[in-house]
């Protein structure tokens, strides 16, 4: 059953890529995806059915949540670089990322580092991520209470 | 709108022109090797971004294929190159 | 509806345009490497995107194409980022600014760099 996280998304990229909704393509793109999957080996992982569509509406907020992240710092960096006087006072905080799984902690250190204004420089062995934000003091603690949040969602993602 | 679109691709065109020759030179007046990495990086999306304009003002969505390939093939360059720096090894 | 996804598109160029000229200002004023790549990670995840945008409304171009590069684009741009700033850790580029929790905490990679250049002092 794990086989199928594997397969559903190669498939949908194949069909996405060749933009053909003919039969025989279909079961082409399902040919080629059993047998990457077969070449990959996924790792077992228990699939809890019952929490699925609750994953599933975390995955979305997630996404929402990235996405507006992304708008309004862009617009703020914007305004720094723009701005005549260059006001700023780059740094590097530590966050903790608070996640147990490294798949977890690896998504939040993408979505710090998708937003301008704040970039994840070296992540230790504990999962403290060192950031690099432009404006320190300013950034500190939104990007902590904000990682904080993420890492509910994440929680609520994988389970 | 059609003559408004097209006027817009091709000043957009003419302004990614113009940011490919500062890069450039900023490449080529780099203070330091990272400074000149992250501009070729940079050469790299630009390519891609002209790509697609093409792409919009010749109506063919070969150009956006062609992009696909341009931008896996400089993210592995980019990688590697950071990582060659940072280990003084490739693998 | 023509009409309302064309006016999509032209925003979506002029706004994806005004980004990446921003991300280019910021490449040639910021002052360090570090600050460097804020600019210059809005180029890609930005512009890019909005262009790509551009290209999926506005006219009838391989959508699939269109979505699978956005996603591409939102994925590599961060990891790029990253390992650039790694690697500019890891060689010793200065930094510009006061507060510094990777110094205070034991530099991961610039211990490990010491170290190596230790034993070639020793060898």
């Amino acid at each position: 059953m794990h086989y199928l996280v594997v397969i559903l998304p190669l498939w949908l990229l194949y069909l996405l890529l060749t933009g053909n909704g003919e039969v025989s393509n279909l079961i082409v793109g399902l040919v080629l995806a059993v047998g990457a999957a077969a070449l990959l080996r996924p790792l077992p992982r228990p699939i809890i059915w019952r929490r699925v569509p609750g994953a599933l509406l975390a995955a979305v907020q997630y996404v929402g949540v990235l996405l507006w992240d992304l708008a309004r710092s862009g617009i703020q960096v914007t305004r720094i670089v723009l701005s005549p006087k260059l006001s700023i006072e780059p740094g590097v905080v530590a966050i903790p990322s608070g996640c147990a799984s490294e798949l977890a902690t690896a998504l939040s250190a993408h979505a710090i580092t998708v937003t301008p204004g704040e970039m994840v420089v070296e992540i230790d062995a504990d999962g403290v991520m060192y950031t690099h934000c432009l404006r320190v003091d300013a950034a500190a603690e939104y990007v902590a209470r904000a990682q904080t949040m993420r890492r509910d969602l994440l929680q609520r993602i994988f389970v | 709108m059609e003559a408004i679109l097209t006027a817009v691709l091709y000043g957009s065109l003419l302004l990614h022109i113009g940011m490919i020759a500062v890069t450039m030179w900023r490449v080529w007046r780099g203070e330091n090797v990272i400074d000149r990495l992250i501009g070729a990086d940079l050469l790299s999306t630009f390519t891609l971004a002209i790509l697609v304009l093409i792409a919009l003002i010749s109506q063919q969505s070969i150009y956006i294929d062609v992009a696909l390939g341009l931008v896996a093939l400089g993210f592995v360059g980019t990688i590697a190159l950071s990582k060659y720096l940072a280990d003084e090894q490739m693998f | 509806m023509t009409t309302f996804l064309q006016i999509v598109a032209i925003v979506a160029v002029i706004a994806g345009t005004f980004f990446s000229l921003v991300g280019v200002v910021g490449y040639v004023r910021l002052p360090d490497v570090y600050t460097r790549l804020h600019a210059t990670g809005k180029v890609g995840v930005f512009g890019g995107v909005l262009l790509l945008a551009a290209a999926v409304s506005g006219t009838s171009l391989s959508i699939g194409k269109g979505l699978v590069l956005i996603a591409l684009l939102l994925i590599i741009g961060p990891v790029t980022s990253h390992a650039i700033a790694s690697a500019a850790y890891r060689v010793g580029i200065p930094m510009v600014g006061q507060r510094n929790d990777l110094q205070r905490d034991g530099a991961l990679a610039g211990q490990r760099l010491a170290g190596e250049q230790g034993q070639v002092q020793d060898g």
